[in-house]
C-alpha cells in the first residue's frame, strides 16, 4: 500500500519562546540565546562551561492548565505544551480519544531534575520521604505518557533514547507506525531538560564549549577553534500524517518525509564519537537510495554538527565521503543557534523545509583545514527538493532523514 | 511516491518469517539460561535477601538480585568489569545468545541491528556518583561512573562488542520497554531491514526504583504472589535477557537450531493514568489483539500465556480483565505462567526475560511453574500454573504480555518451530 507521510503541524517550547516562529527568527538572524547556568550546586568544576540554552519559566497556561501541569515533571509540561501546539497548527483537536494516533518521543536524559530530587530526598531524609509523585514522573516515558493522556492518543506509545540521534529516530519510528498502517498519524518529537546536574556531568566529560584564550564560550560548528557544544533544553513535537489523510482534510503540509535510516559506528567510545566513516557513508547513501535520491539531488544538508571536536570531524568526513569528494551542497548547522538538543534540530529541519531563510552559521569564523567543509554562510538556499538531516550521536548511533517541500 | 522507509526497511515489506536462534539470560537464578530454566521448571524462586543497595531503612527487604559473577568469562571482552552493572547483564546475555545461535561474536559482515529496552540503564552508577558529589569526595574524579548512565548504554555496548554497523535503537517505555524492542526488532527482520537482530533488555536494582515503588506501596514484603488471593505487590528484580532473531531461510540455510518462531507483536497505550492500569484492561487487550492480528492468528490459536503478572492488586486484575476481553471463556482453561514469581520484576527488561521463558516453555511443551503462590484470587479468571509445570497439550503458540507505567502495553506471539518453511 502506498502511504506517503507528511508533516502537518509543529509546536515547540525553546529558549526562544513558544512555537516554531521564534526559532525561525533566531535562525534567520543567527542569534543564539544562551544564559548562565547555576554553577553553585556542586556539580561543576571550578573553570568549566557557564552557558546553556534554558527555557526558563515560560507561561504555558494558555496551553496547559496550571492545575494539570503541576502534576507533571518539567519535561512532561514542555512535551504536552508542544504537542498541543502541534495539533492545533495541524488543524486537529487537542483532546480526543483516538487509537489512531501514536506518540513517539525521544529524550537523552529523561526527567533528570525529578530523578535527582527523588534520590536526594531518599539519601537525606530516608526512603520514607520518597515522593510517589516524583517517582511516577521519573520514568523516561513520562512525557510521552502525559502527551497520550492529555491528548487522548491511545495508539502505540514509544520513548526512544539514542542521545543526539534520538530526534530523527523518533521521526522514523513515527513514520514507520504510519506506513505500516497501524495508525494514521503520529506525534513525534524530542523533549529534554537541562538541570545543573546534567550540565555539570556534560562539563565534567569535557563535552561542552568553554571560554579559552580570549574566545568567549560558544558553539562553533566546523570551525577550527571549536571546543565543544552548548547544551540546551526544550521540547519540539511534530504531527506526522498519512499524506492522503492530510489531503482529505485539506491541510497544506509543511514537509514530506521520504526516508529515514540508521547506522552504527562501532569504533565510537561509550561517551564519544568514533572514526568509522565508511559504515556511516554506506548508511547515508542507503537512506538516499531508499528515498529514490542520489547525492547530486540533495538541495542542502541540515547537519547535527554542534561544535564538538570529534563529532563535527566525523560529520564533515562523512559528508565529504558521501558526496564523493565533489562540491558539497550547502550545509546548515542550526545547533550553532539552538544549542545541542534534538528538538532544536527537529525544529530547524521543519523550518528549512519551508524555505525559510537561514543566516550565516553563528560562531563560524575559521575553516578547519582538517575538515574540508565550510558551513552555510548566509544567502539564499536552493529550493528544498531533497533535504538531508544528519545526526551522529556520541556512543556510535547515526541517523539520517530525507525530506522535501510538499 | 514510495512509502517512507525506516530503519533500512524497504518500501514494501517482504514478510520474511522470523525465528529465534539464540537465547541468553542473567537473573537472580544465575548467569545464563540453564539456571533460569531449571528454576522455572522447579518453581524455585530467586527472590530473597539482597545487598545491591542499602535497604535497611526501606519498608521491604526482598528482591531478586543477580548473584556475584559470572564465574565463566569465556567470550567476554576485556574491560567487562568496568562496565555498569546493567551493561554487564546486557553483554553477558548477548555473548551467551550469540554463542547459542552459533554465530561469531563479530557482526561486521552481517546486515544486523541491535534493539534494546531498558528502564533505568546505569541509574545505580549515577546514584554512586551523586553520593560522591554530595559527600564532596568526588571533585569530578568519579565521573567515569557516569559513562554508562545513559539509557542507551546497554544497547550501544552490545552493538560495539558485536561491531554492528546497522540500526541500533533503545526503547525506554517503562516496564514495556523490552517487549516493544523485541517487536521493533521482529519487524526489522520480517520486513527485510536486517538479516539478524539482537534484541532484549537489561536493568539493575537501584535505590531510586526500590524507594519509588515502595513509596507507591507496590512492593510486597513477601516474595511476590502474582494473581494470588493474598498478593501484596511486586518484588523487584534485576538482570537481562537477549534473543537472536533471524530470517528463517537464513537460519535454515546455515543449519542453525531454531528455538521458536516469532509470529507477531503489538503495542498500545492506555492513555488514562500515569501509574494505574486501565481497570478493565482496555489498552492491554488492544496490544494483545494487535499482536494476534500481526501474527495472522485468532485468540483461539493461543495455547499458553506468559503473563506480565506483577503481583500488584490493580495490575493483576487489569491484566485478567484484558485476557477475558481477548480470550473470552477460554481464559479459565488457558495455562498462565508468572515468571516474576521466580525472578522478580526486571522492569524495562522484564519483557525480554519473559520472552525467553515463553520460548523455553514452547520448546519443552510445558507451561513453567510459578513459585509458591498459594490460593489464586477467586475474583480473577485465570488458570495459573502453580507449583509444578504443566504439560501443554497442544502447546504450539504462546503469548507474552508487558504492561508499564504511563499505560505502555506490549504483547508478543511466539510459536514452536515445527519444521521447514512452508
Amino acid at each position: 500500500m502506498n502511504r506517503g507521510v507528511v508533516i502537518t503541524g509543529g509546536g515547540a517550547v525553546t529558549p526562544f519562546g513558544l512555537g516554531l516562529e521564534p526559532v525561525a527568527e533566531a535562525l534567520r538572524t543567527s542569534s543564539p540565546r544562551f544564559v548562565e547556568v547555576d554553577r553553585g550546586t556542586g556539580y561543576h568544576g571550578s573553570c568549566g562551561a557557564r552557558l546553556a540554552g534554558l527555557v526558563g519559566a515560560p507561561d504555558l497556561s494558555s496551553w496547559l492548565p496550571v492545575a494539570v501541569g503541576r502534576r507533571m515533571s518539567p519535561p512532561s509540561r514542555l512535551a504536552v505544551t508542544a504537542a498541543r501546539m502541534a495539533l492545533r497548527s495541524a488543524g486537529l483537536p487537542e483532546e480526543r480519544t483516538d487509537q489512531e494516533t501514536a506518540v513517539v518521543l525521544a529524550t537523552a536524559f529523561g526527567p533528570a531534575s525529578f530523578s535527582e530530587r527523588l534520590y536526594r530526598s531518599v539519601v537525606k531524609d530516608g526512603p520514607e520521604s520518597a515522593s510517589p509523585f516524583l517517582f511516577a514522573e521519573c520514568v523516561a516515558n513520562a512525557p510521552a505518557a502525559q502527551v497520550a493522556i492529555t491528548c487522548g492518543a491511545a495508539g502505540p506509545n514509544i520513548t526512544t533514547v539514542q542521545r543526539e540521534a534520538g530526534a530523527l529516530v523518533a521521526l522514523g519510528r513515527g513514520a514507520a507506525e504510519i506506513t505500516s498502517g497501524r495508525v494514521v498519524r503520529a506525534l513525534v518529537g524530542v523533549v529534554d531538560e537541562l538541570p545543573p546536574v546534567a550540565h555539570g556531568v556534560l562539563d565534567r566529560f569535557r563535552a561542552l564549549a568553554r571560554e579559552r584564550a580570549g574566545l568567549p564560550e560558544a558553539p562553533r560548528p566546523f570551525d577550527r577553534r571549536r571546543n565543544g557544544f552548548v547544551a540546551s533544553e526544550g521540547a519540539t513535537v511534530l504531527v506526522l500524517e498519512e499524506e492522503r489523510a492530510a489531503r482529505d482534510r485539506g491541510v497544506r503540509p509543511l514537509a514530506r518525509l521520504r526516508a529515514v535510516g540508521t547506522a552504527f559506528d562501532a569504533s565510537a567510545s561509550r561517551v564519544g564519537w568514533g572514526t568509522g566513516v565508511e559504515p556511516l557513508r554506506r548508511g547515508l547513501l542507503r537512506v538516499l537510495d531508499r528515498a529514490d535520491r542520489g547525492p547530486r539531488d540533495v538541495s542542502f544538508v541540515v547537519s547535527g554538527a554542534s561544535g564538538s571536536v570529534a563529532g563535527d570531524r566525523l560529520e564533515a568526513k562523512l559528508l565529504c565521503a558521501a558526496f564523493g569528494g565533489g562540491p558539497l551542497p550547502p550545509v546548515l548547522a542550526p545547533k550553532s543557534v539552538t544549542g545541542e538538543y534534538g528538538g532544536g534540530l527537529l525544529a530547524s529541519l521543519t523550518i528549512a523545509c519551508e524555505s525559510r531563510p537561514f543566516g550565516p552559521t553563528a560562531g563560524f569564523r575559521e575553516a578547519d583545514p582538517d575538515l574540508g567543509l565550510t558551513p552555510h554562510m548566509g544567502g539564499p538556499l536552493p529550493s528544498p527538493r531533497a533535504v538531508v538531516a544528519s545526526s551522529l550521536a556520541a556512543g556510535g548511533a547515526a541517523v539520517w532523514a530525507v525530506l522535501e517541500a510538499p | 511516491m514510495p512509502d517512507v522507509a525506516y530503519g533500512d526497511t524497504p518500501a514494501h515489506a517482504r514478510n520474511h518469517r522470523v525465528v529465534v536462534t539464540g537465547l541468553g539470560a542473567v537473573s537472580a537464578l544465575g548467569w545464563g539460561v540453564p539456571p533460569l530454566w531449571e528454576a522455572l521448571l522447579g518453581g524455585r524462586s530467586g527472590l530473597g535477601p539482597f545487598s545491591r543497595i542499602d535497604h535497611s531503612r526501606q519498608r521491604t527487604h526482598i528482591a531478586g538480585q543477580v548473584p556475584e559473577g559470572p564465574s565463566r568469562r569465556l567470550g567476554l571482552p576485556r574491560g567487562f568489569s568496568r562496565l555498569s552493572v546493567a551493561e554487564q547483564f546486557a553483554l553477558f546475555a548477548t555473548v551467551e545468545a550469540v554463542g547459542d545461535a552459533g554465530l561469531p561474536q563479530c557482526f561486521s559482515a552481517l546486515e544486523a541491528g541491535v534493539f534494546f529496552g531498558t528502564s533505568t540503564g546505569g541509574l545505580l552508577e549515577s546514584e554512586r556518583y551523586l553520593d560522591q558529589v554530595w559527600s564532596r569526595k568526588s571533585n569530578g574524579r568519579g565521573i567515569g561512573l557516569m559513562a554508562g548512565h545513559q539509557l542507551n548504554a546497554p544497547g550501544d555496548t552490545v552493538a560495539r562488542h558485536l561491531r554492528v554497523a546497522g540500526p541500533v535503537e533503545t526503547i525506554s517505555s517503562a516496564c514495556a520497554s523490552a517487549a516493544i524492542a523485541v517487536t521493533v526488532a521482529f519487524r526489522a527482520v520480517r520486513e527485510g531491514g536486517v538479516e539478524v537482530a539482537i534484541t532484549g533488555g537489561a536493568d539493575c536494582l537501584s535505590t531510586t526504583t526500590y524507594s519509588g515503588f515502595n513509596s507507591l506501596r507496590l512492593v510486597d514484603d513477601h516474595p511476590c504472589r502474582p494473581f494470588g488471593a493474598n498478593r501484596g505487590g511486586l518484588s523487584l528484580g534485576e538482570g537481562g535477557a537477549v534473543l537472536v532473531l533471524e530470517r528463517a531461510e537464513r537460519a535454515l540455510t546455515r543449519g542453525a537450531r531454531i528455538r521458536a518462531e516469532v509470529l507477531g507483536g503489538g503495542v498500545s497505550c492506555d492513555a488514562s493514568h500515569m501509574t494505574a492500569p486501565h481497570p478493565e484492561g482496555e489498552g492491554a487487550a488492544r496490544a494483545l489483539l494487535a499482536a494476534l492480528r500481526d501474527a495472522g492468528i485468532g485468540p483461539e490459536a493461543v495455547d499458553f500465556i506468559n503473563a506480565h503478572g506483577t503481583g500488584t492488586f490493580l495490575s493483576d486484575a487489569s491484566e485478567c480483565a484484558a485476557f477475558a476481553r481477548v480470550f473470552g471463556e477460554r481464559v479459565r482453561t488457558l495455562p498462565v505462567s508468572a515468571t516474576k514469581s521466580i525472578v522478580g520484576h526486571l522492569l524495562g527488561s522484564a519483557g525480554a526475560i519473559e520472552a525467553v521463558a515463553t520460548i523455553l516453555c514452547l520448546e519443552a511443551g510445558v507451561a513453567h511453574a510459578s513459585a509458591g503462590l498459594g490460593r489464586v484470587d477467586p475474583a480473577l479468571a485465570v488458570d495459573l500454573v502453580d507449583c509444578a509445570p504443566r504439560r501443554l497439550e497442544a502447546g504450539s503458540t504462546g503469548v507474552s504480555t508487558s504492561l508499564g507505567f504511563g499505560g505502555a502495553n506490549a504483547a508478543l506471539v511466539f510459536a514452536r518451530w515445527a519444521s521447514g518453511l512452508a
